[in-house]
């Protein structure tokens, strides 16, 4: 199988941008990074464009204002997993021989607050006032804690953490560090999760220029390796999440992110303990906590040990979420599996500035949402 | 009984509830059992998520269970939901049935500040809305035993 390369990344701060369309947030990713792959492009053979809540054809009405150069533009929609399932797309279509590069942008444009419950539930759901989104990762955490002992302050924990890595990324929607107090005091949102122990839905974009490792040296002496790059949907009864209306009691299949985990360590020919640096879904607080577990990070009901042993920290022998994460970025749907990998790209060459972590060469970074899409891709230097 | 003062009532959801829905004491959830691995869903399946095959039949689910596990719904959930408005915070868990199915559905008649996991609820059917057509909308909730 052909090797894929990162050449370039970009990024459009995750934030709130009034009445800048997303056309203009795209955009503005997607040129960074061909600058930064020190590519035109006219020799971009190809584009995959991750986006939930944006109109028709999206990707095309973002980038031919940069050239109408005729190649294929494809949106691509997995909920949370989005931007890791356009980067597979893309990845895929090279080693076919279909296209010897491509660009994945990932944007979005979402209105404050709770999404809308629509684009994920059945009216039933919706007129029953099932349509919380929060209440799905309170329901697992709430079974977490009765089955394995995590507390609320080791929750707070991992949320106290993100705060205070994201005072060091300019990209993040919020760049504030919260006291544990402060935290546990927030209002609840569903408990036992708090308002600073959650993100918001908001705006930005990242972008990632790829190309087979042979043609990387033509344009970049730092490429980064993508070592895998696996999506799954969670199997029957696998996990309980939006839009899920109920669990079996008797069959008990793997989550999605042990399975796309565990494919993606396969495929790199590496395991949990040789990841230097990790971004994963911390939609909560909670959220992280499990997937150190489904990750292989710890045992399953240990994560709550890893918080308080300090694993996931900077400095710790696995530093996690040290953008701040979703907390502290915002979740722009589309764009976020794309805004761990440019966080990563940053920390495997070097670039990351104060939260850069010592002696990275490998790197995760993960996601997962709706319908169980999970993606899971690992990159190296 | 006065039948002509009775409105017209329909579910929610028109494929898990028994009928008719007087008195609605009597109205049960129904469900569809897979013949070929025993899984158990809400509502009417054509297939099973488990197995995949199409060979279902539908059964009529228990009406008490365990709470599994629980939050509390501080905001109004978005969209058009039905509850009450001003709107109550509300509890909802996932209810254990002896068919082997895990039920998502809101709580009512309780204590939210107060909820444990592994305590005993039962099924509740009434009224969540009246709709433009003056038919009463069916709902399930449970409630503690």
């Amino acid at each position: 199988m052909k090797e894929i390369a990162i050449i370039g990344v970009g990024i459009h701060k995750f934030g709130r941008f009034g009445d800048k369309p997303y056309t203009e947030i795209g955009r503005e990713a997607a040129r960074i990074a061909l600058k930064d792959a020190d590519i035109a492009w006219r020799d971009i053979q190809a584009a995959y464009v991750a986006e939930m809540y944006l109109p028709a054809t999206s990707g095309a009405r973002i980038l031919a204002p940069l050239g109408r150069t005729g190649i294929p533009i494809c949106d691509v929609e997995a909920a949370c997993a989005s931007g890791g399932v356009a980067l597979r797309q893309a990845i895929i279509g090279i080693q076919s021989g279909a296209f010897d590069n491509a660009l994945v942008l990932g944007v979005e444009k979402m209105t404050r607050g709770f999404m809308d419950p629509s684009m994920l539930y059945e009216k039933w759901q919706i007129l029953m006032g099932l349509s919380t989104n929060p209440s799905y990762w309170a329901m697992k955490a709430r079974r977490h804690m009765e089955e394995y002992g995590t507390t609320d302050l080791q929750i707070a924990k991992v949320a106290y953490k993100n705060h205070k890595n994201s005072v060091h990324n300019p990209y993040a929607m919020y760049q504030k560090e919260f006291t544990i107090e402060e935290i546990l005091k927030s209002p609840m949102v569903c408990d036992p999760i708090h308002l600073l122990e959650i993100c918001a839905p908001n705006e930005g974009a990242a972008a990632v220029v790829l190309c087979t490792k042979e043609k990387a040296r033509q344009y970049t002496n730092k490429p980064i390796m993508v070592s895998s790059c696996v999506h799954t949907i969670a199997q029957y009864s696998a996990d309980f999440r939006v839009p899920n209306e109920s669990l079996s009691t008797k069959i008990d299949n793997p989550g999605p992110t042990e399975v796309a985990g565990k494919k993606a360590f396969a495929e790199a020919g590496i395991g949990p303990e040789d990841i230097d640096i990790a971004e994963v879904q911390d939609t909560d607080a909670f959220c992280e906590i499990e997937v150190y577990e489904q990750l292989g990070f710890c045992q399953p009901g240990e994560g709550g040990r890893l918080v308080d042993d300090g694993v996931t920290e900077i400095g710790g022998r696995i530093p996690v979420n040290v953008s701040g994460g979703l907390i502290c970025k915002g979740e722009p749907v589309g764009a976020s599996h794309l805004g761990q990998i440019f966080e990563i790209v940053l920390q495997l060459r070097g670039e990351a500035g104060a939260r850069q972590v010592a002696n990275c060469k490998v790197g995760l970074a993960h996601v997962i949402g709706a319908g169980g899409n999970c993606a899971v891709t690992i990159l190296r230097k | 009984m006065d039948e002509m003062k009775q409105r017209n009532r329909i579910g929610v959801r028109d494929d898990i509830f028994t009928t008719p829905f007087y008195p609605s004491e009597k109205v049960r959830l129904k469900g569809s059992k897979c013949r070929v691995c025993g899984e158990v869903f809400l509502g009417k399946h054509l297939s099973c998520g488990n197995c995949a095959n199409e060979n279902m039949e539908e059964i009529i689910l228990g009406k008490r269970g365990k709470l599994w596990t629980y939050t509390i719904i501080r905001n109004r959930p978005p969209g058009d939901y039905k509850g009450p408005d001003p709107f109550v915070p509300f509890a909802e868990g996932l209810i254990e049935l002896p068919e082997g199915i895990r039920l998502l559905s809101p709580l009512t008649d309780c204590d939210v500040e107060n909820l444990k996991i592994g305590t005993e609820w039962q099924l509740l059917v009434d009224i969540l809305y009246v709709d433009d057509g003056g038919n009463e909308v069916m709902s399930f909730k449970f409630k503690p035993v």
